[in-house]
């Protein structure tokens, strides 16, 4: 019996190097049928990096961090500096405020880019490409090269601290009314023609008929506007003077304890993970948008 | 109307009619310092309350509490806050008060966009003989008061006693020994790298230009140095900057200091014991000191903190400080008297909020026994008559201070020659004040 059971292990001992080797062999031949894929994770792990990082901060205490911050590879770990964020009351009204300034800027931007935007591809009307063309030359103007006249013209106006204040730059938007002419022009005017038989007059050529054709498009601007908005720092820092119109980019900046952040980096982090949350979620329920968006945006 | 209707109308009524009577005077504050609700939301309680954030949160929440009359709204900014305070400015929508750095005052003094506070000083029956003469000169401009100071700051030593009784620079009473010169400095620091194997200074060398430029003017005005003999005009091309800069490079050439590191890198490079001596500001003294009393720490008693030592002639340092200012706009004397008690209510509370490492801008704190007995205080006294800011009249002084920065980096790390990056800063400097 044991003569068997030997023969057995050396059998066993005889066949692993040739399965090994046909094991190294078939994960040689995948390697080298999936490069392009171990690049995109590689790349991937590269993007992904400073979130973990940051998430991995965020759940350390502060007191560890500022003995360095490899405290993270190691327990333990908390989530006091989330509680923290929670206990500060104006955070939530923050939140809210980036919301409405998020939404509106996006409501009114999808707005007035279809309407724009099928006026230049469908309309005939005096200066239209004089008009198409200044238009556009906005996108070549940096926010900060209007910054003082439009701070000025808001104080005359006396819209500092208010919804509208924050909302209304925004909505002058040469890229969507550009991306929306783009795609106006792309549908046939056979369509308009039908409905022209049928009766209709412009506007509901263009609500009937159009628009809904338009939606892709109308997502891809519309996530990127709120990204935008959501994102804007700049503005918000000299128009949202007040606390109570903070937006969250604001606020969170406002809580920062010292000019180095050498002693709250964990609840800065966890600030920075909250704030980027409704991101994230628009980014995994939209991704296709996102996706053609940045695609459809070059290409249209 | 059924009594359910009459009960809220009434309810409704008394709101209306009692809110004036609660608080009738509304002062708008705006601070840096963070934001702290979390724990001290609440807290009126000052002595409870640790760090900065928390010290003003707590002393805001106690004047509040004192002087029910008197409602308190707070902005907190992002430090420094300047973009916004501008912008608010330009509005005409300032703040009743703000929190300034003495630096920064000469950029709104000159421009009338803050207010002269004498005549609140005196209402308040606060002399200005209170004040420390470095408090006081930080927030005097044109023989006018431009704020009320409520600390003096500077750079520090934060002294390793542990790794510089291992190079044996410590003294018979346990003091570390500290260098009279430059080139003292260069023999301990070697004899410091040689006994521990760790380099004697540990500095901010990445992403920030503040460090370089605070030790430089420390050294400028211990050369006793006319740098800026008139507040539009700065002169680097001098022996004076040549002999700092030659010093900062035989430093980092030699080894005798930390590199590449950031500001919370080096933070945290002290509490693990990784060099002699960090220099960086009084704000830390909280967090080293508590640090120091943990058995488990790399610093545990092993801590001491120190002002700058005298490396030439003339005893100085340099400082800045925080006041509380008085943008310009019109206020009725209800705010005026409300901002008045606030003024009082922080000079008289300077002690509280020289726990946080600040020195204190009151006379009467520094020989306070509560604030003697504080730890390091009494080392660090000194500070608040050797200090020196740069001439009142010296605008854009962030400003400066990054391109001065920036050069000298520049300089330290071989990228530019010393006298190069001398006339770069100094022609930079000067175009950007013969621009204002």
């Amino acid at each position: 019996m044991s003569h068997l059971n030997q023969a057995s292990a050396s059998e066993v001992c005889v066949r692993s190097p040739e399965k090994s080797i046909s094991w190294l062999q078939n994960f040689g031949m995948w390697l080298a049928n999936n490069k392009l894929l171990l690049v995109l994770i590689a790349c991937s792990l590269l993007m992904l990096a400073p979130f973990l990082w940051t998430v991995g901060l965020s759940l350390k205490s502060n007191q560890e961090l500022m003995l360095g911050a490899s405290a993270v590879f190691h327990f333990p770990y908390t989530l006091n500096n989330y509680a923290d964020i929670f206990q500060n009351s104006q955070v939530f009204r923050w939140l809210a405020n980036s919301l409405i300034v998020s939404i509106g800027m996006t409501f009114w931007v999808l707005i007035l880019s279809s309407l724009a935007g099928y006026a230049f591809a469908r309309l005939e009307f005096p200066f239209k490409k004089i008009i198409f063309v200044i238009i556009l030359m906005g996108l070549a103007v940096p926010e900060q090269a209007v910054i003082m006249a439009r701070h000025q013209i808001f104080s005359a106006l006396e819209m500092h601290n208010s919804y509208v204040g924050l909302i209304l730059p925004g909505l002058s938007a040469p890229f969507g009314v550009f991306l929306m002419t783009q795609f106006f022009k792309a549908i046939p005017p056979e369509l308009d023609e039908a409905a022209t038989l049928d009766n209709a007059n412009k506007f509901q050529i263009f609500w009937y008929v159009l628009l809904p054709l338009t939606l892709p498009a109308q997502a891809t601007l519309g996530i990127l506007t709120f990204l935008t908005s959501w994102n804007d720092y700049f503005w918000p820092l000299i128009s949202a003077t007040e606390q109570e119109m903070y937006t969250l980019t604001i606020g969170i900046a406002s809580s920062q304890q010292n000019f180095a952040q050498s002693e709250g980096l964990g609840f800065l982090a966890s600030q920075a993970i909250f704030s980027a949350l409704p991101i994230i979620l628009v980014y995994i329920f939209f991704q296709k948008h996102i996706v053609t968006a940045v695609a459809g945006g070059g290409v249209k | 109307m059924n009594r359910k209707h009459s009960l809220i109308a009434l309810a409704i009524m008394s709101c209306l009619t009692a809110a004036p009577a609660i608080a009738d005077t509304q002062l708008h504050l705006q601070r840096f310092f963070g934001a702290c609700e979390a724990k001290y939301g609440t807290n009126k309680d000052v002595s409870k309350a640790e760090g900065e954030c928390g010290i003003m949160t707590s002393l805001i929440n106690q004047f509040e509490a004192k002087n029910p009359d008197i409602e308190i709204k707070v902005t907190t900014v992002e430090w420094p806050g300047y973009d916004q305070l501008t912008a608010q400015m330009a509005s005409r929508t300032p703040p009743d008060l703000v929190t300034m750095h003495n630096s920064v005052i000469s950029d709104y003094q000159s421009r009338q966009l803050i207010l002269p506070i004498d005549s609140l000083l005196k209402k308040a029956d606060i002399a200005l003989d209170e004040f420390t003469s470095t408090a006081l000169n930080g927030v005097k401009r044109e023989g006018e008061v431009f704020g009320l100071p409520i600390d003096t700051w500077t750079m520090l030593y934060h002294v390793n006693t542990k790794l510089m009784a291992q190079a044996e620079l410590i003294n018979a009473d346990g003091s570390p020994t500290l260098p009279s010169s430059p080139e003292e400095m260069l023999s301990m620091a070697r004899q410091f790298k040689e006994k521990t194997g760790k380099p004697y200074l540990i500095q901010i060398l990445s992403n920030e230009t503040a460090a370089y430029t605070r030790l430089m003017y420390t050294y400028l005005l211990q050369q006793d140095s006319n740098f800026f003999a008139d507040a539009s005009h700065i002169s680097l091309q001098t022996k004076e900057a040549r002999n700092i800069l030659s010093h900062f490079k035989a430093i980092y050439d030699e080894d005798l200091t930390t590199k590449n590191m950031d500001y919370p890198a080096s933070v945290s490079a002290f509490s693990n014991a990784q060099g002699g001596i960090l220099l960086n500001g009084n704000w830390l003294l909280g967090t080293y000191t508590a640090e120091s009393n943990k058995a488990t720490s790399a610093i545990y008693n092993a801590y001491k903190a120190m002002p700058y030592p005298k490396l030439y002639d003339n005893d100085a340092l340099y400082v800045d400080g925080h006041s509380w200012v008085m943008p310009n706009k019109k206020r009725s004397d209800d705010k005026l008297a409300a901002t008045a008690k606030f003024f009082k209510f922080m000079a008289d509370n300077d002690f509280e909020w020289s726990r946080t490492g600040h020195l204190p801008s009151m006379k009467n704190v520094l020989s306070n026994p509560d604030f003697t007995s504080l730890p390091h205080r009494t080392e660090l006294m000194s500070v608040t008559t050797r200090g020196q800011g740069l001439p009142g009249g010296v605008k854009r002084q962030f400003a400066v201070q990054d391109i001065i920065g920036e050069e000298i980096a520049s300089a330290i790390t071989g990228v530019k020659t010393i006298d190069a990056a001398l006339k770069d800063a100094e022609e930079r400097v000067n175009d950007l004040l013969g621009n204002l």
